[in-house]
């Protein structure tokens, strides 16, 4: 049985996908998951999912926003004049660098 | 864990659906999350009659898209709520019906005319951005990873809020005319957005000291007023002469609360306020009209997995 291994490395942080591991069942899954997983890379968390659990839809099968432009949805796309709020230029810069790789893509 | 361990670990993002926390602790959090989530709920029903207002088809668009992320800002904090255990997504919204859910001051107000449109989208959202802004550093981890989303879109709503005031403000001298008059009306309230001064704020103290809230209401009032008032000058808006606002010395600002109306604000807290009634209702009811929606896709997905047999059968 697969399951597939989120780790987590600091408190707070977002559990993202790192691997699969092999194991008969959920603990003997944790323990891989733990040595194959966390012990190199910092790591505070680890979830173990199976993989039949998982449902998965790629982009055959639906048309993901983020390809086509749609500019007027970007802080990007308006001029204003002075100094914007310090999280007003941080979403802005966020929402730049998407823009930038929806480019790449 | 008890609470005194609680405050002893509080910090950012700290505390996750894997840890054992006091009921205070829960209940709080509930509270002002639940608040949140209505906020953006019923801010997203007041916009949205102005997709059809919108004077251009690029407003028309940018509003539309602006209105969706709302609601999707509201699913989201729903389930960081939800996730606390303490109500349920549907206890949540049912409470929010039937007018026991409470929600931001400005939200209770009509939005009556497009000139209108620029006080919500640039002020009201600006006063929200600084807010959750701050809250990327609550302490309950699923609030925390709810804003930085909602952070990210944000950033394209104050924008695209002060381009209408921007456009607004450069046309013709009846439009900024009628801008100002709207202005005058919603100042005082986008000031009360952040609430009662400290003295009287009931929930602060304990929110503060577990970490839910960062940053108390004078302070975020200030830097509200910090930003946003150079920025009102800047598109030729006159503030109001009250509430009086002072300027320190140190080129910062300082509200005379007792200036603004304390009991039209707490009237409003308790959803008595009759333009916040009507809202309320007006939302019950169109949640009410698409009932049949939702029992579709309820129907729909009991069907699929094979367990109901189909009408053709």
């Amino acid at each position: 049985m697969i399951w597939e291994v989120f780790r987590q490395e600091k408190t707070g942080g977002y559990h993202t996908h790192c691997g699969n591991v092999h194991a008969p069942d959920r603990e003997m899954a944790q323990q891989y998951a733990a040595i194959q997983h966390g012990r190199r890379k910092p790591t505070n968390s680890i979830w173990v999912v199976p993989r039949d659990e998982i449902g998965e839809i790629n982009d055959d099968e639906v048309a993901f926003g983020g390809t086509t432009d749609r500019s007027y949805r970007w802080a990007t796309a308006y001029n204003t004049t002075g100094e914007d709020a310090s999280e007003v230029v941080e979403s802005e810069d966020e929402q730049a660098d998407a823009e930038k790789r929806r480019g790449e893509a | 864990m008890n609470v005194g361990a609680v405050k002893e670990r509080a910090g950012p993002r700290e505390f996750s659906p894997a840890d054992d926390l006091p009921q205070e602790y829960r209940e709080a959090a509930t509270r002002m999350i639940e608040f949140h989530a209505n906020s953006e709920i019923m801010g997203a029903y007041l916009e949205r009659p102005f997709i059809r207002q919108a004077p251009s088809i690029d407003r028309k668009l940018a509003f539309s898209a602006k209105v969706q992320d709302e609601i999707g800002h509201g699913q989201l904090l729903y389930r960081a709520a939800e996730s606390l255990g303490v109500k349920t997504r549907e206890e949540m919204l049912d409470d929010l019906a039937n007018g026991d859910g409470k929600f931001l001051n400005c939200f209770h107000y009509p939005l009556k005319s497009w000139v209108e449109v620029p006080m919500i989208s640039f002020f009201v959202d600006g006063a929200a951005m600084r807010r959750q802004a701050t809250l990327r550093r609550t302490s309950w981890e699923p609030y925390a990873h709810a804003m930085d989303k909602v952070c990210f879109e944000e950033g394209f709503h104050v924008k695209h809020g002060e381009d209408i005031l921007k456009e607004l403000m450069t046309g013709s001298q009846k439009e900024q005319q009628m801008t100002q008059e709207a202005f005058e009306e919603w100042w005082p309230r986008i000031i009360q957005f952040f609430g009662p001064t400290d003295d009287d704020s009931t929930h602060h103290d304990f929110a503060s000291s577990v970490g839910l809230k960062q940053k108390s209401n004078d302070d975020l009032r200030n830097a509200f007023l910090d930003q946003y008032i150079p920025k009102a000058e800047k598109y030729g808006l006159e503030i109001p002469d009250e509430p009086r606002i002072r300027e320190r010395d140190d080129g910062t600002y300082k509200v005379e609360e007792g200036d603004l109306d304390w009991d039209e604000f707490f009237t409003i807290a308790k959803n008595e306020y009759e333009p916040g009634v009507g809202q309320i209702n007006g939302r019950k009811h169109a949640q009410e009209a698409v009932q049949w929606v939702r029992d579709t896709i309820e129907t729909d997905t009991t069907a699929a997995s094979g367990h109901a047999p189909q009408a053709a059968d």
